[in-house]
């Protein structure tokens, strides 16, 4: 068992950066405003007009990014199929589809129980994304779709680690969505959810590839999930026996980590608290970032993730990704570990490697 | 593939029928529906029947301990009460909980709370603590602090097959190494949100609900919860802890059709009931019964019939919907189902599908009279939004 090695193939975003390519790399946007929403694409590639007008933004940017992810996956496409297939389609969103949930309940609760849309209430359940994906590229495999909180995306990614391993499915598109809306956004900064402190609020779209073993094309590795935990309770004793079980299992030491990529994101009380977890699994390490381009969001770690994959991939880090820019690595990156604490509830550790 | 059966070591329930396992089991042999006039959410739809768990919020809070002030949803309270009976029946201690996992399916999750207070949620004056809870992995957080540290918690959100894919990723984790024990299973109380929405897309039926009948004209909504503590072998007998059942394969697959209708030769439907009795190494005929999930209304009856003739061919297994008992559970129907199936096996019958007169147009007709029967494997089915569709697989232990 576990001998199935799980590589990315393929991994593509939508968020407050320039949609659908790694421009951010060279040349970033910063937000100067506490909540910033996605830019997005021209979708009519993706989806015709008419049906497009109809949809929520999280349904087209997540049709969009798939389509894009599995395009660029290198996996074959049927004669049947605009798009390669996968066996798998398995979605996490924090918030699910809160435009439409907002549309349907705006009006029952300011009118009453009569005239409501049926198309706000049909968008606004959270699988809504995964079920669009799966009608638009004709997928019949495994379908599923995971709320919860700052690990949605990565609930994700390990139901299709697991399955991977177990080999019930050979490939996987994976995703990370949420968006948000000004008025949701204004309750959930009063609520003390989101936007505390310099913490800025974005939306995040992220399609992520992965294939197990041979069958996959070595030219298309762009790296290799080694390994991934989630916990719900993370004291210090069960970090480090956590990322001790991680770092066998995965064949590596502490002193493989190149760097860790963390959720570090302006709101000070978490900030601080990243800091000293890490520093206390992991010891000096450099450490970096990208919630302060890419915002906060309860799917901001699929973001991250990408980040992360695209820096293995090209084999460098951009000077802003560093929080500490005078401890930046000499060489490539060839060890990345990934932590998310989210809000305190839960957290993650993947380790990916060139 | 390696599909050794994972263990099913205790279960817990909650729904319109009944408080615990015994309730349920009670009413499943009387035939007595927990379908009546809306009684605790506050709505003007009093026209629709709805199967709610007869308990006020305030009630179950009691019942738990909690105190009036705490924090919670009525989805978390239902999800508390059916997680201890689960706890206490496979005698899970607290201090094994830092060890297991929780996985629990929720698709309205906190929208209870969210629709009384979203006014002043917009004006930021009041109230504001519940949005902390809006979200559905808040209500699974919930449910499991009440119990103490878990290794892991997450949340399903697949609509209507929400508990029974729950089950499907808890099976996963045990059989990939990965967890020795799991808690799955879902929560959901009925919302003026969800029944305003089945109302708009006119799925909603005045009158009782009647899976497979050639007059069914929708569903009734139900509320409820479930879990199943879910085990490997070694770790239960381990520790001394027999196997209710066996979960020996599960499927999931996308019917890709449409994003609330099944299509019309059930095409996800077949593929998850076929991928079940692929991983389990059974034939369609070793199958004793088939929980449907027959929800009553015309579309998924008569695309679940085809799915169904499609597997067995003309020799139909027993079938029903219990939904004419506890209304249509949606998140949480998978896994209350699977308790159902579970009874069904232990006690050797084959509950009812209530309200059932006139076949319709495919033909297949229910088990319309409550009987005995031993049943060695049965097939439970689970269906949501999007065409998402899932099938479980239990097994009567060797020798029981």
């Amino acid at each position: 068992m576990n001998k199935e090695e799980i590589y990315i193939l393929s991994a593509k975003q939508i968020s407050m950066q320039q949609p659908l390519d790694e421009e951010w790399m060279e040349h970033p946007l910063y937000p100067s405003e506490p909540f910033v929403r996605a830019l997005n694409p021209d979708f009519k590639p993706y989806i015709p007009p008419m049906e497009a007008r109809r949809m929520g933004s999280i349904l087209k940017r997540a049709i969009a990014v798939s389509v894009e992810a599995l395009r660029n996956s290198g996996l074959v496409v049927s004669t049947d199929n605009a798009v390669p297939s996968v066996d798998a389609v398995i979605t996490g969103t924090g918030y699910g589809c809160i435009e439409n949930t907002e549309l349907f309940l705006d009006p029952l609760c300011r009118e009453g129980e009569n005239l409501l849309k049926p198309t706000c209430f049909m968008q606004s359940t959270h699988n809504t994304i995964g079920a669009q994906i799966a009608i638009r590229t004709g997928n019949h495999g495994y379908n599923m779709t995971y709320a919860h909180k700052h690990i949605s995306f990565e609930s994700a990614l390990y139901d299709a680690w697991l399955q991977l391993r177990l080999k019930k499915i050979g490939t996987a598109l994976v995703g990370g969505h949420d968006e948000m809306t000004p008025v949701f956004f204004e309750i959930l900064r009063k609520g003390g959810i989101f936007g505390q402190g310099a913490e800025v609020c974005g939306e995040a779209a992220t399609a992520v590839v992965l294939g197990g073993g041979k069958a996959v094309d070595s030219k298309q590795r762009l790296c290799r999930l080694a390994g991934m935990r989630i916990l719900s309770h993370f004291d210090t004793e069960t970090l480090n026996v956590a990322l001790q079980g991680l770092l066998v299992g995965a064949g590596h030491t502490v002193d493989d980590i190149d760097a860790v990529l963390c959720g570090v994101s302006g709101n000070p009380s978490s900030d601080t608290l990243y800091r000293s977890e890490i520093s206390r699994m992991v010891g000096e390490k450099p450490l970096l970032r990208y919630k302060h381009i890419f915002g906060q969001s309860f799917t901001a770690s699929g973001l991250g993730f990408y980040v992360a994959v695209q820096c293995l991939k090209r084999g460098f880090i951009p000077d802003f990704l560093y929080v500490n820019e005078k401890m930046q690595l000499s060489g490539a990156p060839k060890c990345l570990l990934l932590y998310n604490r989210g809000d305190g509830h839960s957290c993650s550790l993947i380790l990916l490697e060139a | 593939m390696d599909a050794a059966p994972v263990w099913i070591t205790g279960s817990g329930v909650v729904s319109a029928i009944g408080l615990n396992k015994r309730e349920c089991l009670a009413a499943l042999l009387a035939e007595r529906s927990g379908v009546e006039e809306v009684q605790y959410l506050q709505t003007s739809h009093h026209e629709f029947p709805v199967g709610e768990v007869k308990l006020s919020n305030e009630q179950m809070r009691k019942r738990l301990g909690i105190a009036p002030d705490a924090l919670t949803t009525r989805t978390a309270l239902m999800g508390m009460l059916a997680l201890q009976e689960a706890l206490q029946e496979a005698e899970v201690s607290a201090g094994m909980l830092p060890e297991t996992a929780f996985i629990s399916g929720t698709t309205v999750g906190g929208m209870d709370k969210s629709e009384q207070y979203y006014l002043d949620f917009l004006s930021g004056e009041s109230h504001m603590e519940y949005i902390a809870l809006h979200d559905c992995g808040s209500c699974s957080e919930v449910v499991a602090q009440h119990f103490g540290k878990w290794a892991m918690v997450t949340t399903p959100s697949t609509a209507c097959s929400s508990a029974a894919n729950a089950i499907i990723l808890g099976a996963n984790m045990i059989r990939c190494g990965e967890a020795e024990i799991v808690v799955a299973g879902g929560s959901e109380c009925i919302t003026k949100f969800h029944l305003n929405g089945f109302h708009s897309l006119m799925i909603l039926d005045e009158r009782p609900c009647r899976p497979f009948d050639a007059t069914r004209n929708g569903l009734n909504l139900g509320e409820g919860a479930a879990y199943l503590v879910l085990e490997s072998a070694e770790h239960a007998q381990r520790r001394g802890v027999q196997a209710q059942a066996l979960l020996s394969g599960y499927g999931n697959a996308c019917d890709a059709f449409h994003q609330t209708a099944s299509s019309p030769d059930g095409e996800g439907a077949f593929l998850a009931m076929k991928e079940a009795l692929e991983m389990a190494g059974l034939s369609p005929q070793s199958i004793g019964y088939v929980n449907a999930h027959g929800t009553g209304t015309p579309n998924n009856d008569l695309s679940e019939s085809h799915a169904l003739r499609r597997i067995f061919g003309s020799q139909l297994p027993p079938f029903s919907s219990t939904k004419p008992f506890t209304g249509h559970t949606t998140s949480a129907s998978g896994s209350i189902e699977a308790v159902f199936c579970l009874l069904a096996m232990r006690n050797g019958f084959i509950p009812s599908n209530l309200n059932w007169s006139q076949p319709l147009e495919e033909g297949v007709v229910p088990v319309t009279v409550t009987r005995k029967a031993g049943l060695e494997h049965v097939l439970c089915n689970a269906f949501g939004f999007g065409g998402n569709d899932s099938s479980l697989l239990f097994s009567k232990p060797v020798g029981r």
